[in-house]
């Protein structure tokens, strides 16, 4: 998928027999990682429930101002998802460099235990 | 740099690999890129895309990503071990901690401001003064801190109240440096309506530095800060300016709490500090402790009627230093710190982990010790978690390894806390968990809901788009770093 996160990318419109905001996500192309993670930071705005329905993540969105747009809220949604999926490309590709920089950070500092002595209690 | 750009100019597509990044989107049109200590590099979102697939071939790009370790050619090891050092450096205050302890002399104060976060007790109650034995315990316990430099802070109610204690602990403290060999400062946090020969000709004795309160023109200050006479604008003002001849300078800085009846003025607040040849101004928001949580205190506005207040009056600052009348934004000062250098300023706000307890210590009148002092201002609304010990039978193993400052410290870390950890900013940011507990009732705090979030986040950015278009004020936040 584009990580082209300003925009909105996958997440089709589900049907739903009431007036509830839906919002679908196949599972071969969103982690559930970024969903939930998505729907942790647009909590300020709505609040999202996930389940798993067929090959999709079906969402949910409850919007908290009773009088925000269903199309504002849907984009804000895909368009935070987007930038979620492209945190956890990155976080895949770059955990072990990551690792690597805080064991050479921690492994000098004396603050590690056993590696030196600690300030005087 | 040349050694770079011509690296980097034989990278193909693919034959490079990201290095640990976060981004944040500043508008449509542009993204921050940032690295483990927060180096950054401005990209389009295509070109946020096209450095996440791989296929970027813009060599220009790719060598300024490279020379921000952003990226790196595989099998390189330089990168991150630069990354390692400077990591590390941004921590060394963790072995070096507590810089600052703060003791409360006297909650007695002839003030009674509308913000005041601590109890007022009448300025004849003697029984809200620290005592000689209990400032005596208190500094063999800062003196156990293994920072190379302490500071003491007098802080009240109104510290020259009982301007005795403060002569005598300064006397003891510099008689027992003579064993531990510190660098050794003092402050007195005062509104300087006390103030007098005498007291000045101690802070000259002594190298003492004086931190008052100035809320900008008089009738704002004297409708916040109340006391007989509503003549606190007064006192202040002619105590800068004695302060000021008699000892410099920069012996005298003061700082100013954002009221609602702020909002409005943020030139004319910053106009005042420019005409008593004040050179910082700290355009702080009301803190949600102690009176103010209670609405007394003119915290009736949220976070974006703060913003625009702060980016009106950081406005009005750069245009004073365009003028040729140099000036500094503190909060944006400490910030630019640690986005364009590898020191860490140490503000405990913006620490992780937090600066409670590390950065700083709270001795109370009644020898009661906080981590900070936000949570001895909790303490007078009766919440005592960041309370740590006492003097009277406390060991400085028994504070620093405290539950009570080891469970917020770890819980609040934001290398680990959920948004923070891929947050762009986390490296500028710092965790606070005596906000967030107060707030929302746990050190964590739910980010996409936190006040303190919202603030910094908007702050951060403001500062960074300033940085990306307009030369001036990138040139200006250099110096500030500095």
């Amino acid at each position: 998928m584009s990580p082209a996160g300003g925009e909105p990318g996958p997440g089709a419109e589900a049907t739903s027999a009431s007036a509830e905001i839906m919002l679908a996500f196949d599972q071969a192309t969103v982690d559930l990682d970024a969903l939930q993670r998505a729907a942790y930071a647009v909590a300020a705005e709505m609040t999202v429930d996930i389940r798993v329905c067929g090959p999709d993540y079906v969402c949910t969105l409850f919007p908290r101002e009773p009088d925000a747009a269903d199309e504002a809220l849907k984009h804000r949604f895909r368009a935070e998802v987007n930038d979620q999926v492209l945190r956890v490309r990155i976080a895949k590709q770059t955990e072990p460099l990551r690792n690597l920089v805080f064991a050479l950070a921690f492994s000098q500092t004396g603050l590690a235990e056993g590696d030196a002595e600690g300030p005087a209690c | 740099m040349l050694k770079l750009e011509r690296a980097a100019t034989a990278l193909p597509a693919h034959g490079w690999q990201l290095l640990p990044l976060r981004f944040h989107r500043l508008d449509a049109d542009s993204v921050v890129l940032t690295n483990l200590v927060g180096e950054y590099v401005f990209v389009t979102p295509d070109e946020l895309s096209a450095v996440v697939d791989g296929t970027c071939a813009d060599q220009e790009l790719l060598a300024r990503l490279r020379a921000a370790h952003l990226i790196q050619v595989p099998g390189e090891t330089l990168p991150a071990e630069l990354l390692a050092i400077k990591l590390r450096t941004r921590m060394r205050r963790l072995p070096d901690s507590t810089g600052l302890h703060i003791f409360v002399v006297t909650l007695r104060c002839e003030h009674t401001c509308r913000y005041c976060q601590v109890s007022r007790q009448s300025a004849a109650k003697n029984e809200f003064d620290m005592t000689e034995e209990t400032a005596r315990r208190a500094l063999e316990l800062a003196f156990r801190s293994p920072s190379p430099q302490l500071k003491i802070e007098f802080q009240g109610g109104e510290p020259l109240l009982n301007f005795p204690l403060v002569r005598w602990i300064t006397t003891e403290a510099n008689r027992m440096n003579k064993v531990h060999g510190k660098d050794l400062a003092f402050v007195i946090a005062t509104n300087l309506a006390l103030l007098d020969e005498e007291i000045l000709d101690f802070c000259a004795q002594e190298q003492v530095h004086i931190s008052t309160s100035l809320d900008g023109p008089q009738d704002l200050h004297n409708g916040n800060r109340r006391r007989p006479g509503q003549d606190s604008w007064q006192q202040a003002v002619e105590g800068i300016r004695r302060v000021q001849e008699r000892l410099g300078p920069d012996r005298v800085s003061a700082l100013m709490t954002t009221t609602e009846a702020s909002l409005g003025r943020p030139a004319e607040i910053i106009d005042i500090y420019a005409e008593l040849g004040l050179r910082g101004v700290f355009l702080r928001p009301v803190s949600p402790y102690g009176f103010a949580l209670r609405g007394r205190g003119g915290a009736n506005y949220d976070v974006g009627r703060w913003l625009e207040f702060y980016a009106v009056g950081l406005d009005r600052i750069v245009e004073l230093n365009r003028q040729g009348m140099p000036m500094v934004e503190i909060y944006a000062s400490i910030i630019a710190k640690k986005m364009l250098t590898n020191a860490d300023p140490g503000y405990v706000d913006l620490t992780s982990p937090a600066g409670i307890g590390i950065g700083a210590l709270v001795y109370n009148y009644d020898g009661d010790i906080y981590a900070s002092d936000e949570g001895r201002m909790l303490a007078e609304m009766g919440d005592h978690t960041f309370r740590l010990g006492t003097v009277h039978d406390s060991s400085y193993a028994d504070i620093m390894l405290s539950d009570a400052l080891l469970n917020p410290l770890t819980e609040s870390i934001t290398l680990s806390a959920p948004m923070c950890a891929t947050c762009a900013f986390e490296p500028y940011c710092g965790a606070d968990p005596v906000f967030h507990h107060a707030t929302m009732g746990d050190f964590t705090g739910h980010k996409a809901l936190s006040a303190f979030c919202r603030r910094n986040m908007d702050v951060f950015t403001l500062l960074l788009r300033k940085m990306r278009d307009d030369s001036y004020f990138r040139d200006l936040l250099w110096r500030w770093a500095q």
